[in-house]
C-alpha cells in the first residue's frame, strides 16, 4: 500500500500495527536505513554522525511506544475559537513541534523508499530533533538556576563596586559559595578584559575554563582559556585566562610588570603553596608600579586578617558557604597513633551498610595519608566490596593518570555506593558530588626537607584543624552528611590550627633562583607573607653558590640564569648544560626530562613477575637514569611506529604512560631553552605539506575533544572497583572511538620524526662513558660509597654511605637493588682499580632512607675530576676527597701522574664550559671538545690500583697538619704543577694549588702505607733542628739550598729561619719575607 | 592553537515570564546553522552550547502569538501548538485548545506553583 501525503499520522499507525513485518524489513535495518541516512543526513546536518545510532535507537523506542498507546476517541471540536486563536481542527502531536524538515531535493518517486516509510522516518527525525532541543534547553535552564542559587550570586554588585574602588579586594568564601566560577564571570560581564585567574593546580585550570565557558553558554567563545605548563588554549581573543600560579610567576620573570593583564584573580591563596606565597610577594611589590592593575584575592575563610593586612588592609568581601548539617562521630582512642590498620575503615563501611538502606544514595569519601595507605585499605575494602556487592572502591591520588582519576566522578549502579580512597587531594582540589559520608584518618603525609643532608623525608603528620574541618565539609555539599573521625576529640584539640605553609618546609633553591632572576634582590629581605626559616634560605643560597649558580656576590652566573628558567632540580639543570658541550644533548635532554617527572615504573603492592620480565631488556647496567633513557627511547619508537598502541606497550611493562608524556613535554621545553641560549643548534623545519595536513587533522581532533565539555559520566560496574592497577582494557572518556587523545596531543606537540631519530641513536660505549661522567658531574656531590662488606651480604641488605648519611639503600626500583653484583668485587677493601661509587639524584626517606636514581661511576676518576676539595700528602700517594673519602695509591709516581692529568682535564673542561656559556669571547671549538673527550676517555681507562676508604670520625679530626712551621716544597713540584702559584694554606697547612687542591696538607698518620716515623734532623744549610719524616727532609733539603745571590742564612732561631731577603721585581723594593709573605706581597700587584 | 570561528551575539534574549536571559545569535525561521531544518515560528536562536557540532542550534524562545510577550520555550512559560502561546494566554483560553493540551495543563498546575515560585525568587 501506498498512502497519500494528506493522510493523517493516526491512520498510518493503525496500518503499521496490522502489518508489522514488512514494515520492519523496510525501515528496520540494512539497506533501507542507509538509503534514508544518505537522503537526510548531510555531514553533521541535521544530526551528527555520532548521533545516528542514537537516533535509530530513539526511532525503535518511539515506534514501540506508539504501538502501545491506545487510540483516543476523536476529541470534540472546541467551540467558537476566539479571534487570533485559530488552531488545527484535529489534535495531532505533530503540531507540538516547532520544527519542520522540508523533503530532501532528491526525486521523491525514484529514491527507492516507499513514501510511507519516508513519512515515518521524517516524523521520527523531527521528534528526535525536538527531543534534543528540549534536552539542551533544560540543561541551559538548570545551569542558570544553579548559578543563581550560588551564595556568591547575591554579592555581584558588591564585588564589582569593591573592585572598581580598590586596587586589592579579598573575597573570603567557604567551599561551595561559587567564587572560583562566578567571580571571573562577573568581571567579564562587567566589561573587564585581560583577566587572569591563578590556580594552585593544573587540573583546576582546565576544569574551571571549561566550566566557565559552559556556564556563560560559550558566549565568550574562545575568550575563555587556560594555560598550564605544556598546554594552552590561549589565543589573541582570550579575555579570561586560567593559569597556574607557577606559570604566572614564570611570566613575571619575563615581564616583571605583567603588562598583559588588567586584572588578576589569585584563587585559593589560603592553601599556601610555595608558588602562591611567592606570587603574592611578587604582586605586592608590583602593585605600586602598576596602579591600573586590579588584584582580587580569593580564599577560604581561614586566616583572613593575614592576607588583608599584607595588602594594606584590603577590603574583605565575606561570602557564606553552602553546607548542610553534618554530624560528627569521633571513632578514635585518645592520643593513639598507630600504624595503618584497615579494620576501622571496614567497620565504618559495615556501619553504613547496617544503618542506611541501600536505596538511599550517598557515597563514602575516605581521607588517607598517602598512596601506600590507600593501597593497603584498597585491598581490604575491595575484598569486603566483593563479598557485599554494595560498594565500588576507587583510589584517588595525584600519581594516578587523569583517566583513572576521572573514574571517581562516575555513577555507581543503584544500591551500590562508591568508596573513594583519597589523599588530601580531595580536601580542596577535587570536588566529588554525591558524597554523604566522610571518613577521616586525621593524617597526612607531607614531604619535609632536611637541608643538612639535602634529604627529602615523606612523613606522616596529624592534620590541622582547618584541614579537619575542610574534610568534614565534603560530606555536606549536597545534603546532610556524616563525618567519621578516626581520632579523639582531645587529639583534634591538639591539632595545629592551620597547616604549615609549604615555604616553611621545602628546599628553597628554586625560589631563590627565581627571585634572583626576577631582579628582586636579596631573598633575605624579600617581604614574604610569612618568611621562611632563615636557615633554609641560607642553605639554599650556599647550595646555589656551591653549584655555581650564584657567584660570591650572590648574583646569578650564566649557568644560574639558565637554571632559573628550568622548572627542575639544579643538578638536573646542570646536566643539560654539561651534556650540550659534548654533543650529548639528545640523551641528556631525555635523561634530564625523565629524572624530573615521578618515576614511570608502577609499583604494585605485589610484585608482578610479568612486568619484571618485560622490563628486563630495558634495564641498563650503568644505572637508573640510563634505564629511564632506554624506556623513553623504546616508547618513542613504539609511538612512532604504532601510535596509539603505546598504551598497551606501557601496560605490559607496568609503566605509567602519563609520566612519559610529561617527560616528552619537559624534554621539549629543555630543548627550546637550550636553543634559546645557543647551547643547541636550531632544528631544521620539517614542514612538508603532508605533515601540514596531518597537523590540521590532529588539531581538529584535539579541538573537538576539548569542546566536548569533558567526559560524560559513565555508569560504573561493580568490577570497576577491582583490579585497577593492572589497567583496564577500555579506558576513560578521552578515548572516543579508539582515538587516544594523549597520542593526538603528543603528535601535535612534538616533531615525532625528529624525536624518533634522536631516540633511535645507539650510544657508542665511549659516548655512554662520557654520559656517565656528565651525569656524575651534574649530580656531584651526591655520591654514595658501597659498604666494604656488601660482598658478603645478602642482596636485600646492601648498604651504602653518603657523606652525611650512613646506611642508605638503593630504591627498590633501582637496577642496583635488583642486581647488586654490578657493584661487587670479591676483594673489596683491597687495592684494585675498579672501585665504584653511586651518584644519585635524590635521597628520599620513607620507611628507610633510599637512594633514588643511581648511576655508577669509577671512584678514583670521579673524585679526582669533581671533588670540591682534594687534599694530598707530600708525594700525592694519599688523597682525601671532600674530607670524606681517602684514596691511597701505592705507586706514588702513578698518583702524581693521575693527579696532574685530572688537573689538566678539569681546567680544560671548565674553560670549554665558560666558552659555551658565553663568558669567554669564543665558543668552544670542535677540535678542543674532541680532544677533551678523548683525554677524558683515556683517563677513565686508567687502571691504577688503589685503596678506597671512608674516613672515620677520628681520622677526620686528625686529618690535616695545620699551619706549617716548615715551608717545604717537594723537589718534583715544578713538574707537577707547572705555572701554578702555591699559596700556603693557613688552615689545613700545605699549599693551595688551585681552588680545590691543597698539596701536602695531610697529616702523616698511622696509615698502613705511611707508617714512617719522624726523627730529629738538623739542616746543614739553615741549622734547623726538628723532627722530620724522610719525605719532609727531602722537601726541606730541596728548598733550603742557598740560592746563588742569597746571603748566608742567619741564626738558627726557628722564626728567622723562614725569613729571607726578597727583592720585588715589580715595585723594586727590598724586604725580609717568609715565603708566605712573599706570595702575599706578589698578590698585591695583581 | 587556532581559535574556532565565532558568531558574535546579536543581542540578549529575556523571557518575560521567568527572566531567563541568554545571548542569541539569530532571530527568524531559517537558522544559519542548518540547511535542512526550518522553524515554524520566528525564534530567538543560539548555537547549541552543549555540543561542539557547529550545525546544532538551540531555540531559546519566541513571541506569544496572542500577547506578543517574549517567552522562553520552557514548559513552565509557554507551549507550542501550531503557534507559540505563553502559559497565561493558554490558561485564559484553555477551552479553545484540544483536550490533550487541556489535560497537560491540568497535570502541570500543581507543579507549576512551586517551580514558578523558584524562578521568581532568583530575579
Ligand atoms: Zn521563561
Ligand atoms: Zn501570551
Amino acid at each position: 500500500g501506498t498512502s497519500g501525503p494528506g493522510e493523517r499520522p493516526q491512520d498510518r499507525r493503525d496500518r503499521n500495527r496490522t502489518e508489522p513485518e514488512p514494515e520492519r524489513n523496510r525501515n528496520g535495518t540494512g539497506a533501507g536505513r542507509r538509503r534514508l541516512e544518505q537522503l537526510y543526513f548531510h555531514g553533521q546536518d541535521p544530526i551528527s554522525s555520532q548521533d545516528i545510532p542514537n537516533f535509530w535507537k530513539f526511532f525503535q523506542r518511539l515506534r514501540l511506544f506508539q504501538s502501545l498507546r491506545p487510540d483516543r476517541e476523536a476529541a470534540p471540536e472546541p467551540s467558537q475559537p476566539p479571534p487570533g486563536l485559530i488552531l488545527p481542527p484535529h489534535y495531532d502531536p505533530r503540531y507540538r513541534i516547532n520544527l519542520s524538515l522540508p523533503s530532501p531535493d532528491v526525486g521523491c518517486r525514484d529514491n527507492g523508499i516507499p513514501l510511507e516509510c519516508g513519512w515515518e522516518f521524517r516524523w521520527a527525525l523531527l521528534h528526535y530533533l525536538h527531543f534534543q532541543q528540549r534536552q539542551s534547553f533544560s540543561r541551559l535552564l538548570r545551569i542558570q538556576r544553579e548559578r543563581a542559587a550560588l551564595p556568591i550570586a547575591r554579592y555581584r554588585e558588591q564585588l564589582l563596586d569593591a573592585v572598581a574602588q580598590h586596587q586589592v579586594v579579598l573575597v573570603a568564601g567557604d567551599t561551595g559559595c561559587g567564587k572560583s566560577t562566578q567571580v571571573p564571570q562577573f568581571l567579564l560581564g562587567a566589561g573587564y578584559s585581560h583577566v587572569a585567574c591563578t590556580q594552585p593546580r593544573r587540573i583546576a585550570c582546565i576544569s574551571l575554563a571549561k566550566r566557565v565557558a559552559l556556564e556563560s553558554l560559550h558566549q565568550y567563545g574562545s575568550q575563555v582559556g587556560y594555560q598550564i605548563r605544556f598546554e594552552s588554549t590561549r589565543s589573541p581573543s582570550t579575555r579570561l585566562l586560567f593559569l597556574t600560579q607557577g606559570l604566572l610567576l614564570r611570566q613575571a620573570q619575563r615581564d616583571p610588570l605583567l603588562r598583559g593583564y588588567h586584572i588578576l584573580l589569585a584563587d585559593e591563596v589560603h592553601e599556601r603553596q610555595l608558588h602562591g606565597d611567592v606570587l603574592l610577594g611578587v604582586l605586592r611589590r608590583l602593585l605600586p608600579h602598576r596602579p591600573d592593575l586590579k588584584l582580587v584575592l580569593m580564599s577560604a575563610t581561614i586566616n583572613i586578617p593575614l592576607f588583608s593586612a599584607y595588602f594594606g588592609d584590603a577590603p574583605v568581601l565575606r561570602v557564606p558557604g553552602r553546607s548542610f548539617p553534618i554530624s560528627v562521630r569521633m571513632e578514635g582512642e585518645p592520643g593513639k597513633w598507630e600504624r595503618l590498620d584497615p579494620m576501622p575503615y571496614l567497620r565504618v563501611m559495615q556501619a553504613i551498610d547496617h544503618k542506611y538502606p541501600a536505596e538511599e544514595r550517598g557515597d563514602l569519601l575516605v581521607f588517607l595519608s598517602g598512596v601506600a595507605e590507600i593501597g593497603a585499605v584498597l585491598e581490604a575494602a575491595q575484598t569486603y566490596a566483593a563479598c557485599t556487592q554494595r560498594w565500588i572502591v576507587l583510589p584517588l591520588h595525584s600519581t594516578l593518570s587523569v583517566e583513572e582519576q576521572d573514574k571517581v566522578f562516575d555513577v555507581p549502579p543503584p544500591g551500590v555506593r562508591k568508596c573513594i580512597l583519597s589523599t588530601n587531594i580531595a580536601e580542596t582540589s577535587v570536588t566529588i558530588d554525591g558524597v554523604r559520608f566522610v571518613l577521616d584518618s586525621g593524617k597526612v603525609k607531607e614531604m619535609s626537607y632536611d637541608p643538612q643532608d639535602k634529604l627529602q623525608r615523606l612523613q606522616e603528620f596529624w592534620i590541622s584543624q582547618a584541614s579537619a574541618e575542610q574534610r568534614k565539609g565534603r560530606a555536606g555539599r549536597t545534603g546532610p552528611g556524616v563525618c567519621y573521625r578516626l581520632y579523639a576529640k582531645s587529639d583534634y584539640e591538639a591539632f595545629p590550627p592551620y597547616p604549615v605553609p609549604e615555604i616553611q618546609r621545602v628546599a628553597l633553591d628554586a625560589l631563590v633562583l627565581q627571585l634572583k632572576s626576577m631582579g628582586l634582590g636579596d631573598p633575605r629581605t624579600f617581604p614574604f607573607l610569612e618568611p621562611p626559616p632563615s636557615s633554609s634560605l641560607e642553605t639554599a643560597i650556599g647550595y646555589l653558590k656551591e653549584q655555581g649558580a650564584l657567584d660570591e656576590a650572590e648574583q646569578l652566573t650564566p649557568i644560574g640564569t639558565i637554571l632559573a628558567q628550568l622548572p627542575v632540580d639544579v643538578v638536573v639543570g646542570k646536566m643539560l648544560v654539561l651534556g650540550a658541550l659534548f654533543g650529548l644533548a639528545e640523551p641528556t635532554l631525555t635523561v634530564a626530562a625523565v629524572l624530573s617527572v615521578p618515576s614511570p615504573f608502577l609499583r604494585p603492592t605485589h610484585p608482578n613477575p610479568d612486568w619484571t620480565t618485560a622490563r628486563k631488556p630495558l634495564e641498563s647496567p650503568y644505572g637508573d637514569p640510563l634505564t629511564l633513557l632506554n624506556v623513553f627511547n623504546a616508547w618513542v619508537q613504539v609511538k612512532s611506529e604504532r601510535g596509539g598502541s603505546s598504551r598497551k606497550w606501557c601496560r605490559r611493562r607496568g609503566l605509567e604512560e602519563h609520566r612519559l608524556y610529561e617527560a616528552a613535554n619537559l624534554r621539549r621545553q629543555f630543548q627550546e631553552l637550550l636553543r634559546d641560549h645557543q647551547l643547541l643548534e636550531d632544528a631544521s623545519e620539517p614542514s612538508s605539506s603532508i605533515r601540514h595536513r596531518e597537523r590540521r587533522e590532529l588539531h581538529r581532533l584535539w579541538r573537538s575533544h576539548r569542546e566536548c565539555e569533558g567526559r560524560k559520566r559513565k555508569l560504573l560496574r561493580l568490577q570497576d572497583g577491582l583490579d585497577t592497577s593492572s589497567g583496564e582494557e577500555e579506558d576513560g572518556g578521552s578515548h572516543r572511538k579508539g582515538i587516544d587523545i594523549q597520542d593526538v596531543k603528543f603528535q601535535l606537540r612534538h616533531d615525532v620524526s625528529e624525536l624518533q631519530a634522536s631516540s633511535s641513536l645507539v650510544l657508542a660505549s665511549s659516548q655512554l662513558a662520557l654520559l656517565q661522567l656528565v651525569l656524575c658531574r651534574g649530580l656531584y656531590p651526591q655520591l654514595a660509597l658501597p659498604d666494604p662488606f656488601n660482598g658478603s651480604r645478602r642482596d636485600s641488605e646492601q648498604v651504602f654511605h653518603t657523606r652525611s648519611k650512613a646506611s642508605v639503600v638503593p630504591h627498590p626500583t633501582s637496577v642496583f637493588a635488583t642486581n647488586p653484583e654490578l657493584l661487587h668485587h670479591k676483594d673489596l677493601g683491597c687495592i684494585l682499580h675498579r672501585h665504584q661509587l653511586l651518584a644519585f639524584v635524590s635521597l628520599l626517606e620513607t620507611s628507610k632512607p633510599y637512594l633514588v636514581n643511581c648511576v655508577r661511576v669509577p671512584a678514583l676518576q670521579a673524585l679526582l675530576l669533581f671533588s670540591q676539595s682534594l687534599d694530598t700528602n707530600a708525594d700525592c700517594s694519599r688523597l682525601v676527597a671532600d674530607a670524606w673519602l681517602e684514596v691511597s695509591i701505592p705507586k706514588a709516581e702513578e698518583a702524581v701522574r693521575l693527579l696532574s692529568m685530572a688537573l689538566q682535564l678539569r681546567s680544560a673542561w671548565d674553560q670549554l664550559l665558560q666558552q659555551l656559556l658565553g663568558k669567554l669571547e669564543r665558543s668552544p671549538s670542535q677540535w678542543d671538545v674532541a680532544k677533551l673527550s678523548r683525554r677524558l676517555l683515556e683517563f677513565l681507562q686508567e687502571k691504577v690500583p688503589y685503596r678506597l676508604h671512608q674516613l672515620t670520625g677520628l681520622e677526620k679530626q686528625n686529618l690535616y697538619v695545620g699551619p706549617q712551621l716548615v715551608m717545604a716544597s717537594a723537589p718534583h713540584l715544578q713538574g707537577l704543577f707547572p705555572g701554578m702559584e702555591m699559596i700556603p694554606d693557613e688552615v689545613k697547612g700545605g699549599h693551595r694549588i688551585t681552588d680545590f687542591l691543597t698539596y701536602n696538607c695531610l697529616a702523616m698518620d698511622t696509615d698502613l702505607y705511611n707508617n714512617c716515623l719522624r726523627s730529629f734532623w738538623t739542616c746543614p744549610h739553615c741549622q734547623l733542628h726538628m723532627p722530620f719524616t724522610p719525605l719532609e727532609r727531602m722537601c726541606h733539603e730541596s728548598s733550603c739550598q742557598p740560592p746563588p745571590e742569597e746571603e748566608a742564612t742567619q741564626s738558627s732561631s726557628k722564626a728567622s729561619s723562614l725569613h729571607r731577603p726578597y727583592h720585588c721585581p715589580i715595585c723594586q723594593q727590598d724586604f725580609t719575607f717568609t715565603p708566605t709573605e712573599i706570595l702575599r706581597h706578589k698578590k698585591q700587584h695583581h | 592553537m587556532d581559535a574556532p570561528k565565532e558568531v558574535q551575539p546579536t543581542g540578549e534574549f529575556t523571557c518575560q515570564l521567568c527572566n531567563l536571559t541568554a545571548p542569541y545569535t539569530y532571530y527568524g525561521q531559517k537558522p544559519p546553522y542548518t540547511r535542512s531544518i526550518v522553524l515554524l515560528e520566528e525564534s530567538y536562536v543560539m548555537k547549541d552550547p552543549f555540543t561542539p557540532d557547529k550545525d546544532k542550534f538551540l531555540i531559546l524562545g519566541s513571541h506569544c502569538s496572542l500577547c506578543r510577550r517574549s517567552v522562553c520555550v520552557g514548559t513552565e512559560c509557554s507551549l507550542f501548538y501550531s503557534k507559540r502561546f505563553c502559559l497565561p494566554c493558554v490558561n485564559e483560553n484553555l477551552k479553545a485548545f484540544p483536550l490533550e493540551i487541556q489535560e497537560d495543563m491540568d497535570k502541570k498546575k500543581p507543579q507549576e506553583k512551586s517551580s514558578s515560585k523558584k524562578t521568581h525568587t532568583k530575579a
